[in-house]
């Protein structure tokens, strides 16, 4: 019995002691924050859940500059979705600030998992972001909902010294007219090929200008001529040896960005010539040493591909520009917004406006991504003069405020992953030979259709 | 017979039952038959993503008889499986054999058995990872592999695309399946063989059988319930084929129409951002459900006929 | 002769299949200690020199050890739950004749087939009903009702403890849950430790469920932050790291699988001396 008491004394003794512990561990804890948090009314920490690492530096770059305290979740970008929506569906308050690329953005926007930007004050700041980033934050109802701290529309990125030799200029404006539709480029492809060099690296450079009109319009699919077009050089350039065969962000992709690259041809590619044997290093080296080795002259991507291309492009620094393709066209971009049901909404808004609309940020992370394009106009007119000196000292953040501007945002819906995936597999397996035509495309129609039976299909 | 008295003590044993079985009943009741009944309630919804759930009746899972490609993933699935369990399996009972094997007394079991458990350590995030690069169609190792011992035998090896063409993209899975699995099935056999006490084969052995007879009249009918074990779970577990598929394979690709199982599809429409319709994936989740319900009753039936 | 020829040529054939999957483990060594260029350009079994710079590289995205801690959190309890409890159950289940027994059997075997992913709404939904996001508890007790264990834990006991034995136990006084832990555990340890071994494996690599249910950085789990490599812009370059980071994540498993499949064969050997 007494030892029951004993306990009894023991335990609750100890339950004092650990609640007034807890008690004072968490005024400490508020008094420390208090004195570093500008935010006065007690919201001193913020959740970002993301899926690019670079809003750990933004984020980072906010707590030094504020002394909120800013915890970055980075997620694969995968599982971003799912998580975000398992999250909020089920009811989770925690994260303040969630993001979103492009084509997840209107899911989002439908099912209310972004807090409206307009009731924050967000309507101040029309016109200060480029319009189409703008715009595609932007929810059907034309309310405010994410603002992207980029633009990334796309361009075609080109060898300087290798235009001067075939075509005799290397203006970019010249250039880009030999890039002006798909019949010129594939013009401009045998040209190149005439003369030793292999104009793309894949057959899938054009991809981020094809398509002049949405894949989806008043719930119908709408194949337009420009998507069968695009299908046809996609697999004029495969056929007939136009291009080094590399698949895109594969390693002889990268490493076509810096020089030469032995020649390929389809023969080869599909090994029906059993002379050359691509596995071996060196028989490669040897049976290829006859053979003339190419040089590639484009990439298409778009304006984070400034970054992707001065870490790859090793010798050749120097010698690359940047001009228009085809058509308008963007690609990415992480649109950042404040989560429905955060519980700090005014912190969350004052770090959106952090990230996106101060222009202090901005010239800090032109400076810290060395050539990342932000989206606040005041900015990239701040360094239109910017010279980069990887692209031959050409400015490019005037020339991508002007690729911008011709940006059609409407041409985004959510359902462009699913539908450009099936586009891209007919024609793969077209190009390869693997289907006909007729069955690729019914394979694609099916696939539409059985996907979402909300869009009426004609064939 | 046993007597009446018995009989109540027997029960009196058999309430124990209760306690024994209390603790998972409380765990299963809660975090399993409550999210399995909330998705069955979600089939009959029209629900997208987030907001109202309509209930349409059977609407779904008519989608779901009439969706050709819900019927080509089932297609692909069972393909895969069957590549998949023959070699697995074969693989594992062929090994089994020759370890319980009272002829040749096989040495090295547990350093064999740990090793060929090796593959199952890694997860699959990673072995898909490193199979994409060993299979690679131009530049990876096991291409180069072939073509180097090709050329040993003066003969040209027109390298494949294991991973990016139709006709090879499903059996390649099955192929790296089987080699992840197979150790996982050898040792449950290897542990119910171990099981079986060794009186028996003492006292058939004494009987002058052999060792045929013994592995026929003794092995395999003790081993029955852990083999109908993992036939079963294997088959479950087959059909509901996710993350090696889901990894190797591109949508853009020319072979992921041959490689989508219903798992890809169901995942297509309850997870993909964009394509998010949770009453139709729960739809599809039933649906496999009753496809695997009606493959195993047959599969029970058939073992216990066995039995008869 | 013919026996031992036979005999070599088993051993060969077993040594052969070790080899093959001996072959992703020798690749991940080799190529933690290669920089990202030298593994995107070609394949060697011959070690390089970047290890250091991999390890430094992996450890400015994350402290693996934190994780692999969190792991252990995660993996340990859930494993030792998903073992004991079902084992329970399945000798409850085998045993046992009582109202309900075949009820709960034919939901264990129900609830075998059902996919798992799609509860995944109404699980997370539950967590959050419960105030358990963010917590080990949605990780580690529901393996206490781990369906497929009691399955082949019931099925083991069937067919290899002897009735009599219980009996036995009984008349000598026995109390019920003395006998299971004092007789019938020491039977059916080895099937355990198999199940064991594969719950561990299987929670250590767990990613969705924890992806989806831990939302701070310092409770992330190792697969949990390997993903996160995977969110970085220069996946090229830190091809290395990643495979650091697999090597790192797979010794610990190994070790437990070691240790456990000794577990195994002495209990056997010592069940063989008492038989």
């Amino acid at each position: 019995m007494k030892l029951k008491k004993l306990m009894a004394i023991a335990l609750s003794g100890a339950m004092v002691l650990s609640m007034a512990a807890c008690g004072s561990s968490s005024e400490s804890g508020s008094a420390s924050n208090g004195e570093s948090a500008s935010a006065a009314n007690g919201e001193e920490s913020l959740v970002v859940w993301t899926l690019a690492s670079d809003l750990k530096d933004f984020g980072a770059r906010y707590q030094e500059k504020t002394g909120v305290n800013v915890e970055t979740v980075v997620i694969e970008p995968a599982d971003y979705p799912t998580k975000v929506q398992t999250a909020l569906m089920g009811g989770e308050t925690e994260p303040d600030i969630i993001v979103g690329e492009p084509q997840m953005l209107e899911d989002f926007y439908d099912n209310g998992f972004f807090a409206d930007l307009d009731e924050m004050g967000a309507k101040d700041y029309d016109g200060q972001i480029v319009d189409y980033v703008w715009k595609v934050g932007q929810d059907a109802e034309g309310i405010q909902r994410a603002i992207s701290y980029q633009i990334t529309p796309a361009g075609i990125y080109f060898r300087r010294d290798i235009a001067q030799e075939v075509f005799g200029t290397d203006d970019p404006e010249e250039i880009g007219k030999l890039f002006a539709d798909y019949d010129t480029i594939l013009e401009t492809a045998k040209t190149l090929k005439a003369a030793g060099y292999r104009i793309f690296a894949s057959d899938a450079e054009i991809n981020y200008f094809s398509g002049d009109s949405a894949w989806v319009v008043d719930n119908k699919l709408n194949v337009s001529d420009a998507r069968f077009d695009y299908m046809d050089l996609v697999i004029d350039l495969y056929q007939n040896d136009l291009t080094a065969y590399a698949n895109q962000w594969s390693t002889p992709w990268y490493q076509a960005m810096s020089g030469e690259v032995p020649i390929l041809t389809a023969e080869i590619q599909n090994y029906e010539d059993d002379s050359v044997n691509v596995w071996d290093a060196e028989a490669f080296e040897e049976a290829t040493a006859d053979l003339e080795k190419t040089t590639v002259f484009a990439f298409g991507l778009p304006s984070w591909g400034v970054l992707t291309m001065r870490d790859n492009v090793g010798d050749t620094s120097g010698k690359w520009g940047v001009c228009a393709g085809p058509a308008y066209g963007f690609g990415g971009g992480t649109y950042i917004g404040i989560s429905s049901l955060s519980e700090k909404k005014d912190l969350a808004w004052d770090f959106v406006k952090f990230c996106t609309l101060d222009e202090e940020t901005a010239d800090w992370w032109i400076d810290y991504s060395e050539g990342d394009t932000v989206s606040l106009i005041s900015a990239l007119e701040k360094h239109k003069d910017d010279a980069n000196e990887v692209y031959g000292g050409e400015n490019l953040y005037s020339f991508w405020l002007e690729q911008a501007k011709g940006i059609d945002y409407s041409k985004v819906t959510k359902y462009d992953k699913v539908i450009g995936d099936a586009w891209g597999a007919a024609i793969s397996s077209i190009k390869t030979g693997q289907a006909s035509r007729d069955e690729a495309l019914a394979t694609f129609y099916d696939t539409v259709e059985s996907t979402y039976p909300e869009i009426e299909v004609t064939r | 017979m046993k007597t009446n008295q018995a009989n109540k003590k027997l029960t009196r044993y058999n309430n124990w039952g209760y306690l024994f079985v209390a603790p998972f009943v409380i765990v299963f009741l809660i975090f399993s038959v409550y999210p399995v009944l909330r998705t069955l309630y979600l089939s009959f919804t029209d629900l997208k993503v987030m907001g109202d759930a309509h209930w349409i009746g059977l609407a779904n899972y008519k989608r779901v008889v009439t969706d050709k490609f819900f019927w080509i993933a089932l297609w692909n699935t069972v393909r895969i499986w069957v590549v998949n369990i023959v070699l697995q399996l074969g693989l594992a009972f062929l090994l089994m054999m020759v370890f319980s094997d009272v002829k040749y007394k096989m040495h090295g079991l547990p350093v064999f058995r740990v090793i060929y458990y090796l593959p199952n350590l890694i997860a699959a995030t990673s072995v898909a990872f490193l199979f994409k690069t060993l299979l690679d169609w131009r530049f990876g190792t096991f291409n180069q592999m072939l073509s180097t011992i090709f050329r040993l035998f003066g003969a040209h090896y027109n390298p494949i695309d294991w991973i990016g063409s139709t006709s090879t993209a499903g059996s390649t899975i099955a192929v790296i399946q089987a080699w992840m699995w197979f150790g996982n099935s050898f040792i449950m056999l290897m542990a119910a063989v171990q099981g079986i006490s060794k009186d028996y084969f003492e006292a058939a052995a004494l009987d002058g059988a052999g060792r045929w007879t013994i592995f026929g009249r003794i092995t395999l009918p003790l081993i029955k319930p852990i083999m109908m074990y993992v036939a079963i779970t294997s088959l479950i577990g087959g059909l509901q084929m996710f993350d090696l598929p889901f990894l190797m394979t591109e949508p853009a690709s020319a072979s992921y129409g041959s490689t989508q199982t219903v798992m890809m599809y169901l995942y297509k429409f309850g997870f993909t951002a964009g394509t998010i319709q949770t009453g139709y994936a729960s739809a599809i989740a039933y649906a496999l459900f009753l496809i695997i319900l009606t493959v195993s009753v047959i599969q029970i039936k058939l073992f216990n006929r066995g039995e008869d | 002769m013919g026996f031992r020829i036979k005999k070599g040529a088993l051993y060969l054939a077993l040594i052969i299949l070790a080899l093959a999957c001996l072959l992703p483990f020798m690749l991940m060594i080799v190529n933690a200690t290669r920089s990202g260029a030298e593994i995107s350009q070609s394949f060697t079994f011959i070690p390089s020199h970047y290890l250091k710079e991999n390890w430094d590289r992996l450890f400015n995205y994350f402290n693996v050890f934190l994780g692999m801690w969190n792991s252990v959190l995660v993996a340990v309890p859930a494993t030792l739950l998903g073992v004991y409890f079902p084992a329970l159950t399945a000798y409850g289940l085998a045993i046992y004749k009582f109202k309900g027994n075949k009820i709960i059997f034919g939901a264990i075997l129900v609830f075998m087939m059902i996919p798992g992913q799609l509860s995944l709404i109404g699980f997370y939904q539950l967590c959050t009903k419960l105030h358990l996001v963010n917590s080990y508890i949605p990780l580690t007790i529901p393996a206490i009702a781990a369906t497929g264990t009691v399955f082949f834990l019931r099925q083991y006991i069937i067919a290899s403890v002897p009735l009599s034995l219980i009996e036995a136990a009984r008349i000598d006084g026995a109390n019920e849950l003395y006998t299971f832990h004092r007789i019938i555990i020491p039977i059916i340890a080895p099937a355990m430790a198999t199940m064991g071994i594969m719950g561990f494996i299987g929670n250590w690599n767990n990613y969705l469920l924890p992806m989806i249910i831990l939302n701070k950085n310092d409770k992330f789990t190792l697969p949990v932050m390997m993903a996160t490599l995977r969110a970085s812009l220069d996946i090229q370059a830190n091809q290395g790291a990643i495979y650091l980071a697999v090597a790192l994540s797979v010794i610990p498993i190994l070790m437990v699988f070691t240790f456990f499949s000794r577990y195994i064969i002495s209990s056997i050997s010592a069940g063989a001396v008492k038989g």
